[in-house]
């Protein structure tokens, strides 16, 4: 029903409540979101892809492993799937625990229907923002990858908001050759303007930044 | 003279034991000295030529030598007497007979001088017993010794046998006035010169007291010499007045002083005939500033110890924490402590209090140990009092000693514990509340969440153009079920309160009865009561829920407890006995306390009657469904040991598998 949420977005349930499963489900599924089920932490872990796409819906008391350790090891294995937290009456400090540690949202216990849907929709958001922001840094990557080092250095230099006549100086070539690597630069970057130029410019330099710390 | 004497004795005495070392030689010779001076003094018209004379304070000299010396001191005795003997008379012709009178009086003293050795007599004269033993031994030591001495002169015949006796009391008389006088005054001479100080603070009055002594003698002896003895007497008023002051010792000095007077004075104004006369007067002289001296000297002794006995209770008194009142047979308060004044108010102190007054409704002559009552203080103010009270001890049974204790402090802080005991049950209670809502809300929350979530669910459904009536069927059905769980939920809570739902396990009565008492063991003691647990060891498994049981028995020793504190602290007992008969375990809860009023004996197990201010009323109801729901049963009634309430559970050890329901 909604068009901005991708086809393949699933809404995973967690719970051991078999009625609560089977009902969320039911009314997820009715309200045009994919759901899948499952009965414990454990049984999502076992079969979980990386590539999965939407939200994880899951119960904080539970035999076994809780919602806040399912949480826990999830984001210890860099897994980005967005949690929305489904919580009964007091438990408002595990509540807090699950928000500190990255939860997007929880739900109490009766949950009605339009609260549900436009959190997990919400969720589901959230995860392909995080998705396409992934994929933009990685076709960035690749692209930057393409440049010789001297392409790179005009590019740098450009970021740090130098004039053309500057970047030749400190290059000691002459501006022309310097507008030269430019335009090959943009055109191997696909960029239109200068300012995507500068845009990828800082990305990089802060990438490096982070993966090389001074 | 004298005062090399002294020291040198002092000096001889610190080497007792070697024989003949340098000081005793030195004390020897000063010794023998002094003896043949005195000897040449006192020589007063002698009886015959016996050597007898009315006065011999050599005899004191050398009985005090020989009690300091011992043993060794008789030959040199021996000695002095001889070479006294010598300077008074030069060689007599009797020589053998006079050296062996001589040897006589040394071996004489030196026996008197062993007996007061080994009886310690004359070394400390503290009482008036002292000083007449030393009397005593003086009269009778001295009067053997005169009596030998002239039966060796008889024996020799240089004596008449008709003037013996005259010679045994003359020799007797003036060897009992020399030894009374001088040898205590010799023997105790050693301390001195720790009563120079007191001579020089009461120099005039010393002064005063020596010149009466010379104006007595003086008007004695300006008066005709047949009056002169008759007015002897006088000579008692200084004595007297010296001995109250002073002491034996002072005393003994100014006897010394007049015997001296009169020996002078005997040299010329007294005739032979009345010299008899002048020996009694000085040895009734001796004797009387002896046990006088003596008899004050003991009186001071006793009145210092009662001093400081007396300064003792005061300080202690004064010391004392509580309030310590001396109240006399009327009830007037003879005397009040500064705590007693702090307690009451200024106005206990002043003598004419009444008791009754400040400790109304307190009575005296009733034998009670202690009471607890309303006491008044002197603004009018009332505060509770712990009271002790003794009857003084014969002789002087002629009152009481009370203590009072102010209470106000211990009851303040016995209420701050109740009220705080009774706020941790209340909030206990919430606690416990809070956690069975808690534990509710979870429970109801599961299938309420179904049931909602199964109802839009059924809502979306009817709502689509194409309907799939089956599927919203199957969902309204589903969700009915989820309705059903939820009151399923709400059944088990009730089942658990009424013992419906309860799990079954072999328990060991005795064992849960230990658990229980134990954790009773803090407040059992805050509370000052004791509790007796008696649990017949061959007490069989039961088949029952041990925590619901054990919630009844902490329920009923709970309540046990709250009803001994109503009573006296001393009787608050309870008692837990278990014992089992015909298949049936039967456990005992009991205590001390007031018992159960007939109005809520009746209705004592319905819910929410209860005599506590703070209680719910729910406790018995819910134990007594906890037992039943078992088969068993629990009853109250009164306790025949203990006087107050007694709760009995009887449990069958097998169950009947029908249980009745509530």
């Amino acid at each position: 029903m909604n068009i901005s949420t991708s086809p393949d977005a699933t809404v995973f349930v967690v719970d051991d409540d078999a009625s609560i499963r089977d009902a969320l489900s039911l009314l997820i599924s009715l309200k045009g979101l994919r759901a899948s089920v499952y009965s414990s932490a454990e049984d999502f872990l076992a079969v979980y892809e990386p590539t999965w796409r939407g939200c994880l819906l899951t119960d904080l008391k539970m035999p076994g492993m809780s919602g806040l350790d399912l949480q826990a090891l999830l984001r210890q294995r860099g897994v980005t799937l967005p949690v929305v937290v489904l919580t009964a009456h007091g438990d408002v400090s595990t509540t807090r625990a699950a928000l500190k540690n990255g939860a997007v949202d929880f739900l109490e216990k009766p949950v009605d229907d339009e609260v549900l849907v436009d959190v997990l929709r919400n969720a589901i958001r959230i995860d392909e923002e995080r998705h396409r922001a992934t994929a933009e840094s990685a076709q960035a990557a690749a692209r930057l990858a393409r440049l010789t080092s001297r392409e790179r250095e005009v590019l740098e230099l450009l970021a740090q908001g130098l004039q053309h006549r500057e970047i030749a100086e400190r290059l000691a070539i002459s501006p022309r050759t310097v507008e030269v690597y430019k335009a090959r630069m943009m055109e191997k970057l696909q960029c239109r303007t200068l300012a995507d130029v500068v845009r990828i410019g800082t990305n990089l330099r802060s990438d490096m930044a982070a993966k090389h710390p001074a | 003279m004298i005062r090399s004497a002294f020291v040198a004795t002092s000096n001889a005495s610190r080497s007792l034991m070697r024989p003949w070392d340098r000081d005793f030689a030195l004390a020897a010779i000063t010794y023998v000295a002094l003896y043949v001076a005195l000897q040449w003094l006192s020589n007063v018209r002698p009886l015959l030529a016996l050597n007898i004379n009315p006065w011999n304070p050599q005899a004191g000299l050398a009985l005090a030598f020989l009690v300091l010396y011992g043993g060794r001191a008789i030959a040199v005795t021996a000695a002095a007497v001889v070479m006294g003997g010598f300077a008074v008379r030069g060689m007599p012709a009797n020589l053998p007979v006079q050296m062996a009178a001589s040897v006589w009086v040394a071996i004489g003293y030196g026996g008197l001088a062993a007996f007061l050795r080994e009886r310690e007599i004359a070394a400390q004269i503290h009482t008036v017993r002292d000083a007449s033993r030393l009397a005593g031994a003086a009269v009778g030591g001295t009067l053997i010794v005169a009596a030998a001495y002239v039966t060796i002169f008889l024996a020799s015949g240089q004596l008449p046998l008709s003037d013996a006796v005259t010679a045994v009391t003359r020799y007797w008389i003036g060897d009992l006035s020399g030894v009374l006088t001088l040898t205590p005054l010799l023997i105790n001479a050693r301390g001195w010169r720790e009563h120079l100080p007191l001579l020089q603070r009461h120099r005039w009055e010393m002064i005063s007291q020596l010149a009466a002594i010379l104006l007595t003698l003086w008007i004695i002896f300006r008066l005709p010499t047949a009056d002169q003895l008759r007015f002897f007497y006088l000579l008692f008023l200084p004595v007297i007045w010296i001995a109250l002051r002073w002491g034996w010792r002072g005393a003994m000095l100014s006897v010394l002083l007049i015997q001296i007077g009169l020996i002078v004075a005997a040299r010329t104004e007294i005739p032979t005939a009345r010299l008899i006369d002048l020996q009694f007067l000085m040895v009734t002289l001796s004797l009387t500033g002896l046990l006088l001296g003596a008899a004050v000297a003991e009186r001071a002794g006793v009145l210092r110890r009662v001093a400081m006995s007396e300064a003792e209770q005061r300080a202690l008194l004064a010391m004392a924490p509580d309030a310590v009142l001396a109240v006399d047979p009327h009830g007037r308060v003879r005397m009040a402590n500064a705590a007693a004044a702090r307690l009451f108010g200024e106005g206990i102190e002043a003598g004419e209090a009444q008791l009754a007054w400040f400790l109304p409704g307190l009575q005296l002559d009733r034998a009670q140990d202690r009471v607890t009552l309303n006491g008044r203080r002197a603004d009018g103010s009332s505060f509770p009092a712990e009271i002790a009270q003794a009857r003084l001890d014969p002789p002087a049974n002629e009152g009481y000693l009370v203590t009072v204790r102010d209470a106000t402090d211990r009851r303040r802080a016995e209420e701050q514990l109740r009220e705080r005991d009774a706020a941790l049950a209340r909030a206990m209670r919430f606690a416990v509340a809070g956690e069975l809502a808690s534990a509710l809300a979870h429970e109801l929350n599961q299938p309420i969440t179904a049931l909602v979530s199964y109802l839009r669910a059924s809502e979306i459904l009817a709502a689509q153009p194409v309907g799939d009536s089956k599927r919203l069927q199957a969902t309204l059905g589903k969700a009915a079920q989820e309705a059903i769980r939820a009151s399923a939920v709400l059944r088990k809570l009730r089942d658990f309160y009424q013992g419906g739902a309860r799990k079954s396990e072999r328990v060991d009565i005795a064992a849960l009865c230990r658990t229980v008492a134990r954790a009773f063991e803090d407040r059992l003691r805050r509370a000052n009561a004791s509790l007796s647990v008696a649990i017949d060891p061959t007490l069989p498994l039961v088949e029952a829920d041990g925590t619901q049981l054990e919630i009844v028995l902490h329920n009923l020793l709970a309540n046990a407890l709250d009803s001994v504190s109503h009573v006296a602290g001393a009787g608050r007992q309870l008692e837990l006995h278990g014992s089992h008969h015909d298949g049936v375990v039967t456990l005992r809860v009991a205590d001390s306390g007031p018992g159960i009023t007939a109005e809520v004996g009746r209705r004592l197990f319905e819910p929410f009657v209860t005599s506590k201010p703070d209680g719910m009323g729910l406790g018995l109801a819910i134990s007594r469904s906890l037992i039943r729901a078992r088969g068993g049963e629990l009853s109250c009634e009164r306790s025949r040991k203990l006087g107050g309430a007694e709760f009995t559970i009887r449990l069958p050890i097998d169950p009947p598998s029908d249980t009745p329901s509530v």
